[in-house]
């Protein structure tokens, strides 16, 4: 397995993954490890999710769609569709004048929130527009990194510029559907990172989504990212202290301490849950052929940008100092 | 003591993913066939060793039944039966179409216009739409008593239940209208009463995607329509079915903080709805060992432990592992293990502290040794699934460890 190229020199980082499986930590602990990398980042987020800004360090409000500044060279997003196709309309016009009061539209709002792809589409092309923003002349976010619906969802997000591309012959959309098309599938501007945990289901569902993008689509994907591995309980050459202490007399008196089957039993369920994790991290390295870095269970929970920093750290560890 | 939810023709599964949705499905549906109904599981996507326990490996859109042999010996009686099937969102579209086709023109005109291809998967709330449709074609059929249903993960929950409608909706919005029937809107008589507000929206469109678009999609809206008919009947009677006094919901939640936070949002939304909610299953709760659900261990890290306990620890370690053994570093290990563990232990029961004035309704299915994937380990979650997770605190007390507890429930199941 070769090591895969560092995940600071692209562009545009596409975090994806079953619910559950922390992505949007795991986005917020890759831009925040960026931002503190001296990148100027950008964490464009699909979801209003109220929580992202607060793992970054802000309040927990909800996300606005103009880029919102949380910290030092680190900016949320969210990228709310109907706000992007005003922007995008206006742009096409050259004013909003026409656009807005059709999107006020009841009728036609009604037909958009039954329409399939567009939000997608539109989303995507936002990205490509952020992307493609300058700032005295240099780019206006080194890294962008979009925290994407849910993996089926994720999918079907990635393939609707090609399905539009196909569907829409001609025009302008066509035209603006394969510069977006176009970003998605250069592999030295874009990577698309699953995060997936080491249980079964997870781990199974992030390796057909692997296969699934090899066969169906042109992004790149270097590494899966597995999130929330459990250490084991004791050092290792105290690993089998639970069998030790379960052959203890249960009646042993150790004052306030628990019973020595009680420690007996949570070293085992401790041992379990790390066995099974290292199994399923070993299983998804070899299904899919790719590197499968892991990231610590983080016990207290993960409520603000200290725990981030422990994610962003073992994240980026690889990076070095680049 | 079942949850209530097991007496009805439909239970509907729901919750955020990764909850372990799919895996509790299973497990009422197998204790609705240990009470000696014919039970069905409607599964989304099911893991794979799961699938393969349920025999819904790479099944077609039908229920496959277990055999009788298998389920005699997790005693399900001779009456009881249990089938499982995977969905399979796309033939189940094309089987709506098939039905509701006036005839095989219109039919293949639907099946091959390029836009239904690609979208049918991709529709908004297809999936939702599909799982329901299913439902309500096997609750009109007398093959079962018990149909439990899965449904997708979607981060917002109840779509599947504004499905129908929405699909509804879409086909009458004056937009698609103006598609279908655009010599009418062009027409003499309707064009002074049409909406020229629609007329703007389709030249914005149209500005951005070209004709040929435009076109392809008014054909397969207009296939599309001659299939209203049973699509409006359907809109009208999934949802009395599934809102009926026939079908119970179940909310599936894991203790994590952020799922539960989402459990209780979506029992709010369920509740506003005035859905019926039978029961809450708190999915794979880490418990003390010995300890009723909702206990709060309190475990000291080993250096703030009092030196007398730890040095009592050691010295019962050293005296059953030789001189050799490294008894003091073990000692605190085991002490800083077990303090790990009770942290996790006490942030499940906190977390799980707000469904307790609802703990009528609250099952805690432990978390098993490994993952559920055959139907032995689904019949501990069954059993989970009957305890009442008030009615153990009181007797509650005697300590023993996980393996006790775990011959306690084989002897209950083997009893039942």
């Amino acid at each position: 397995m070769t090591q895969p190229a560092p995940l600071l020199g692209r562009r545009l980082v596409i975090v994806t993954g079953k619910g559950g499986t922390g992505k949007t930590s795991v986005a917020a602990a890759l831009a925040l490890g960026a931002a503190e990398r001296g990148r100027r980042v950008l964490v464009a987020a699909v979801d209003p999710d109220a929580r992202l800004r607060q793992l970054l360090g802000g309040s927990p409000a909800p996300l606005a769609y103009e880029p919102h500044r949380v910290r030092d060279g680190l900016w949320v997003s969210h990228i709310e569709p109907f706000a992007a196709l005003g922007e995008y309309l206006g742009l096409q016009l050259g004013s909003r004048r026409v656009v807005d009061p059709v999107l006020r539209q009841k009728a036609f709002r009604q037909f958009l929130l039954a329409t399939p792809g567009w939000r997608e589409l539109i989303t995507l092309g936002k990205v490509w527009h952020l992307e493609q923003m300058l700032e005295s002349g240099r780019p206006r976010f080194d890294l962008i990194v979009v925290d994407a619906p849910a993996t089926g969802h994720g999918l079907t997000f990635l393939d609707v510029p090609r399905v539009v591309a196909s569907a829409v012959r001609a025009g302008p959309l066509h035209a603006h559907t394969e510069a977006v098309e176009e970003l998605i599938e250069d592999p030295e501007r874009t990577l698309l990172l699953p995060v997936a945990l080491a249980e079964e289901l997870p781990v199974r569902e992030t390796a057909e989504l692997v296969e699934r993008v090899r066969e169906n689509l042109a992004v790149a994907l270097d590494r899966v990212v597995i999130n929330a591995v459990h250490a084991p309980p004791y050092p290792a050459d105290l690993d089998d202290l639970d069998t030790r202490l379960a052959a203890l007399d249960d009646a042993t008196p150790l004052g306030e301490l628990p019973p020595p089957r009680a420690l007996a039993t949570c070293g085992a369920t401790l041992h379990a849950r790390a066995r099974l994790n290292g199994r399923y991290v070993k299983e998804l390295g070899s299904t899919t052929g790719l590197p499968t870095p892991t990231l610590p269970y983080v016990q207290e929970g993960l409520s603000g940008p200290e725990g981030l920093a422990r994610l962003a750290d073992a994240l980026l560890a690889a990076e070095g100092s680049a | 003591m079942n949850l209530p939810a097991l007496e009805k023709r439909v239970v509907v599964c729901v919750g955020t993913g990764g909850v372990g949705k799919t895996t509790v499905a299973a497990a009422i549906a197998l204790d609705a066939a240990r009470s000696g109904r014919r039970a069905a599981v409607v599964t989304i996507d099911p893991a794979r060793r799961l699938a393969d326990a349920l025999g819904v490996d790479a099944l077609g859109n039908r229920p496959e039944a277990l055999s009788k042999e298998r389920l005699a010996a997790l005693g399900v009686p001779e009456s009881g039966s249990l089938s499982a099937l995977m969905l399979d969102m796309k033939s189940t579209f094309d089987d709506l179409v098939t039905r509701f086709a006036e005839d095989p023109a219109a039919r293949q005109r639907v099946l091959d216009n390029p836009i239904y291809r690609h979208v049918s998967d991709a529709l908004a709330g297809s999936s939702e739409y599909a799982a329901m449709e299913k439902v309500y074609e096997l609750a009109q059929s007398a093959d079962f008593d018990t149909l439990v249903v899965d449904t997708p993960p979607s981060q917002h929950a109840l779509d599947f239940l504004d499905a129908p409608e929405r699909m509804i909706e879409f086909l009458d919005s004056r937009l698609v209208q103006l598609f279908i029937h655009p010599a009418m809107a062009a027409g003499r008589a309707g064009f002074r009463f049409f909406q020229w507000g629609a007329r703007r929206a389709l030249a914005l469109i149209e500005r951005v995607t070209g004709v040929g678009f435009l076109q392809d999609l008014s054909e397969f809206l207009m296939a599309f329509e001659h299939m209203s008919e049973g699509f409006r009947e359907r809109a009208r009677e999934v949802p009395a079915l599934l809102l009926g006094p026939e079908s119970a919901f179940v909310l599936v939640t894991s203790p994590e903080t952020e799922s539960v936070k989402q459990a209780h949002r979506f029992l709010e939304r369920l509740e506003a709805k005035q859905v019926p909610v039978a029961g809450i299953v708190a999915n794979r709760v880490r418990l003390w060992p010995g300890a009723a659900p909702g206990a709060e261990p309190e475990v000291p890290q080993s250096s703030e432990a009092r030196p007398g306990d730890l040095a009592a620890l050691a010295s019962a370690l050293a005296e059953a592992s030789g001189p050799d053994y490294p008894a003091e570093r073990a000692a605190r290990a085991a002490v800083d293990a077990a303090a790990r563990y009770a942290a996790v232990v006490q942030r499940d029961a906190r977390a799980l502290g707000v469904f307790r004035e609802r703990s009528a309704f609250l099952r805690i299915v432990p978390e098993l040794a490994g993952d559920v994937h055959d139907l032995e380990g689904l019949l501990l979650v069954a059993e989970a699934l009957k305890q009442d997770s008030t009615a153990k605190r009181q007797d509650g007390g005697s300590e023993v460890d996980g393996d006790a507890q775990r011959g306690d429930k084989e002897r209950e199941s083997a009893s039942a």
